[in-house]
């Protein structure tokens, strides 16, 4: 059989045509290889970025927890401090004593001024005789009270009298000092 | 060599070699995924569940925990129990190796001895378990404390303490910051946080906090990555009527009147008639919830609505108030006490203070218990007992607190034949203290009683409103009756039984009460054991509070409720009134006088309604007050008469009863008694003449 001889051209072709195709082949599968690696690479990335989040959330969770628990135990510090029966106990050891009626001081509304309209509209309550002289007689037996005071206390008093006195005289002085400079 | 070289170059077509290679390659990892395939639609319809749950039980833990029980506030938004987190020591018996050597870290740590908590472990050990509690409900601090002690070098352990074997369960306490007070009220749960008594036990479903899942998926680190859990309806908060201050001073006003006429126990309750809101209740003795269990048991109880007494002559209201309401007397008219003796059913009712024809504000203002009886039997059964219910009497008022007693009320059909005159002063019948402020709280509001309630509002964790109670009124007496009851009840403060219920600045009103107690072994009322109350309001004119103390089986000198319980009232309402911004209607005495120095001269000058007259009066009425309080200065002849010496009978008392009112002469006759009262009257008119 005679032997067929391929041209120099035909060779070329068929070596160009047989080393082409495995390289294309090679290069796709390359580049389907570097597409799956980089999705596990993203998703393995995304995975453990969850998981650390996941982490972080639950630290701060359990500090929010932490935080809420002690805000209850100040709250109830603070109740426990203001709770009257140790305001009391500090009370007496700065040293104030105890509540009584007389030293309350009540909130009493100011008489109110009334127009001269309302002056003339209401009408002053009409008193029996028996009333108005049972009024006077009380006006009159009125009580003198007399207080008699201490010697130091009068010295006291009437020093302290003088003593504004004393402090314009040295304030008219000084001016008259001024005046002659 | 070359034929064999052309031989296999034209054997092997590299298309065609690579191309079956890539087929070869292809084919596998078809093989290959769909192996895997295979295998993983096994795994995941065959054995999913059983693999989930292998997977989970591995990487999960499963944690169930209680919510914070709700909190329970005053009206002024304090906290008057509140639960807290804190921390369980327990330990896993299978993890211990070293039992002995755990039990003495163990007890050093909790400063115990070692060997109960050895006999626990050998115990847990031997039967296997996996839970042995070591110490319970500490808190953060004390815990902390506990992680550093305990803390064991190189071992790997995800939780605290670092020791082999131990870990933390978080729990909740609840605390009581207020201690007594308010404590009958606000009652008490157990360490299961279940309640058990008061507000806890009654607002048990608002307050209770639900059991919530929590899951943890941790990594190999022993690392929480990620938690879900079951969300559930948080607890709701109860907000109380009460005022810490308030309950504190009548705490105080209470325990100093109960241990100064050696009193048994005591109760007081203080009512906002407008609106039917209990600014105070309390109870004496009391005790702290926090350690409930170092106190007796019946501590606990809270009489006010627990207790029934026999209310004695404070029940003459409901008399009066229902005679006003029938248009069966007026407040001015007159009443013949006959003598001072009435007769009914074969049974004689003394009363030797009122024997003359005189009014009724006189009546009542002296207590007189023939003007009372003649006054109940001119109403008739019927009649008395339908306006004792309208007054609340016989039936719980609904407050929101467990276990409110009904009273005693008998129904008509089976009364006796002086039943009606008994009742018409207060015997015969069972009350409880917060039925009794609850009808004269409808006497200050204008005859329409309100439902007394204790709950202001239920509301959620974040502050929201979500239940607020609704507010009854119920109509029993006509405001013409009601006005003519609050000017009888005036005169009582300010010429009759109860001159210490007399305020420094305001206007009172109000009723004494002495009452012999039912011995259930005598099986009739004991002459020697008494219950003295007074129930009084203030301003008298216009109501702000209605006031009620009650002192059982008090001893000593002074028994009677003019004198055991008014000069509480007294400090309580002096001390109420400014802090709740209420006008004052009378003249202040800048001496700082203590009940006893009060004299019965003292009188405190009302304002008169015109403006006019006003500043005028209000001088004039000073000077009257500063006058008569000049009797209190000489403290020298007051003291004299501060501690009378009373005698008491041992005489029984026969088929005459006599009730012990104010006027308790008529049951001690023979003796010489003298009632401090009568004494200090005395003592004023020895003054007056000096003076």
């Amino acid at each position: 059989m005679p032997k067929k001889k391929l041209s120099a051209k035909n060779k070329t072709q068929s070596t160009q045509r047989g080393d082409s195709i495995p390289w294309r082949y090679c290069i796709l599968t390359l580049c389907c290889g570097l597409i799956l690696v980089t999705g596990f690479f993203f998703a393995a990335r995304q995975h453990f970025s969850s998981i650390d989040f996941g982490i972080k959330n639950s630290k701060l969770r359990k500090q929010i927890e932490e935080l809420e628990a002690d805000k209850r135990r100040l709250i109830l510090s603070k109740e426990i401090a203001l709770s009257p029966a140790e305001i009391k106990k500090a009370a007496k050891k700065i040293g104030l004593t105890e509540m009584t009626a007389s030293n309350i001081e009540v909130y009493r509304p100011a008489p109110k001024e009334k127009s001269k309209t309302e002056k003339l509209i209401v009408e002053k309550p009409k008193l029996d005789f028996l009333e108005k002289t049972e009024l006077l007689k009380k006006e009159d037996k009125k009580p003198e009270v007399k207080i008699e005071k201490k010697p130091s206390e009068a010295k006291e008093k009437s020093e302290a009298k003088e003593k504004p006195d004393k402090t314009k005289e040295k304030v008219e002085k000084n001016k008259a000092q001024v005046a002659k400079k | 060599m070359t034929r064999r070289l052309k031989k296999t170059t034209k054997k092997k077509n590299p298309m065609q070699t690579a191309f079956t290679r890539f087929m070869l390659v292809v084919a596998f990892f078809i093989l290959w995924i769909g192996a895997i395939g295979v295998r993983l639609v096994h795994l995941q319809i065959n054995q999913s569940e059983w693999l989930r749950d292998k997977a989970q039980n591995q990487r999960r833990d499963e944690l169930k925990s209680k919510m914070l029980r709700g909190t329970i506030y005053d009206r002024t938004d304090r906290a008057l129990a509140m639960s807290v987190k804190v921390k369980s020591l327990y330990a896993d018996p299978r993890e211990i190796e070293d039992v002995e050597g755990t039990a003495q870290a163990v007890a050093a740590a909790l400063k115990i001895k070692p060997d109960i908590i050895l006999k626990d472990l050998r115990e847990g050990k031997e039967n296997n378990k996996r839970f042995v509690w070591l110490a319970q409900k500490l808190d953060e601090e004390a815990a902390q404390r506990l992680n550093k002690t305990l803390e064991t070098y190189n071992l790997r352990k995800f939780d605290l303490p670092k020791f082999k074997g131990l870990h933390w369960r978080e729990e909740q306490k609840r605390s009581y910051p207020y201690k007594n007070l308010a404590a009958q009220i606000v009652g008490f749960s157990n360490s299961d946080d279940v309640g058990l008594a008061g507000i806890e036990l009654s607002q048990e479903e608002v307050l209770r906090g639900n059991v919530i899942k929590r899951w943890q998926d941790r990594d190999r680190l022993g690392r929480v990555y990620e938690e879900s859990e079951v969300t559930r309806e948080p607890p709701k908060d109860v907000v109380l009527t009460i005022s810490h201050s308030i309950q504190y001073k009548v705490e105080q006003a209470l325990e100093k009147g109960a241990k100064a006429s050696n009193a048994k126990s005591g109760m007081a309750i203080v009512l906002d008639p407008k609106n039917g809101e209990i600014l105070a209740m309390a109870n004496y003795p009391s005790y702290d919830p926090n350690r409930y269990t170092e106190f007796p048991t019946e501590s606990y109880q809270n009489k006010a609505i627990q207790g029934i007494y026999s209310p004695g002559s404070v029940f003459k209201l409901v008399t009066y108030g229902s005679a006003l309401d029938s248009n069966l007397m007026t407040a001015d008219g007159m009443i013949n006490c006959s003598k001072g003796f009435i007769e009914v059913a074969g049974h004689r009712f003394n009363d030797p203070h009122a024997t003359k024809t005189m009014s009724y504000v006189e009546a009542l203002a002296v207590s007189s218990n023939v003007a009372a009886i003649k006054t109940g039997l001119s109403l008739g059964k019927e009649n008395f007992y339908l306006y004792a219910q309208k007054f609340g009497f016989g039936q719980p008022t609904g407050i929101e607190l467990p276990a409110e007693a009904h009273g005693l009320f008998r129904s008509p059909e089976t009364w006796n034949g002086d039943s009606l005159a008994s009742m018409s002063i207060g015997y015969e019948i069972g009350v409880t203290a917060l039925q009794m402020v609850s009808a004269y709280g409808a006497i200050a509001n204008n005859g329409v009683r309100i439902k007394p309630r204790i709950i202001k509002e239920i509301r959620h964790s974040g502050g929201k409103p979500a239940v607020v109670p609704e507010v009854i009124r119920t109509p029993i007496v006509n405001p013409e009756a009601a006005r003519g009851l609050r000017k009888m009840l005036r005169q009582v403060v300010v010429k009759g039984t109860a001159k210490r219920a007399q305020l420094n600045g305001y206007t009172s009103s109000g009723k004494t009460g002495t009452a012999w107690k039912y011995n259930a072994r005598l099986k009739r009322v004991d002459a020697g054991k008494y219950v003295s109350s007074f129930i009084g309001m203030a301003p008298a004119e216009n109501p702000a509070v209605v006031i009620l103390v009650v002192m059982d089986e008090p001893q000593g000198g002074a028994r009677d409720g003019g004198q055991v319980s008014a000069p509480v009232f007294r400090e309580i309402a002096e001390q109420i009134l400014p802090e709740m911004n209420v006008v004052p209607d009378a003249n202040f005495v800048q001496e700082d006088l203590t009940a006893p120095e009060i004299s019965s001269e003292i009188e405190i000058v009302e304002l008169p309604e015109t403006e006019d007259l006003k500043g005028e009066q209000s001088d004039q009425s000073q000077k009257i007050v500063s006058e008569k309080t000049t009797v209190g200065e000489n403290k020298k002849d007051i003291k004299k008469f501060e501690k009378p010496v009373v005698q008491e009978t041992k005489k029984e008392t026969k088929k005459e009863s006599k009730p012990p009112d104010e006027n308790k002469k008529s049951v001690k006759q023979k003796t010489p008694v003298v009632s401090p009262e009568t004494k200090n009257k005395s003592s004023t008119e020895k003054v007056k003449k000096k003076t």
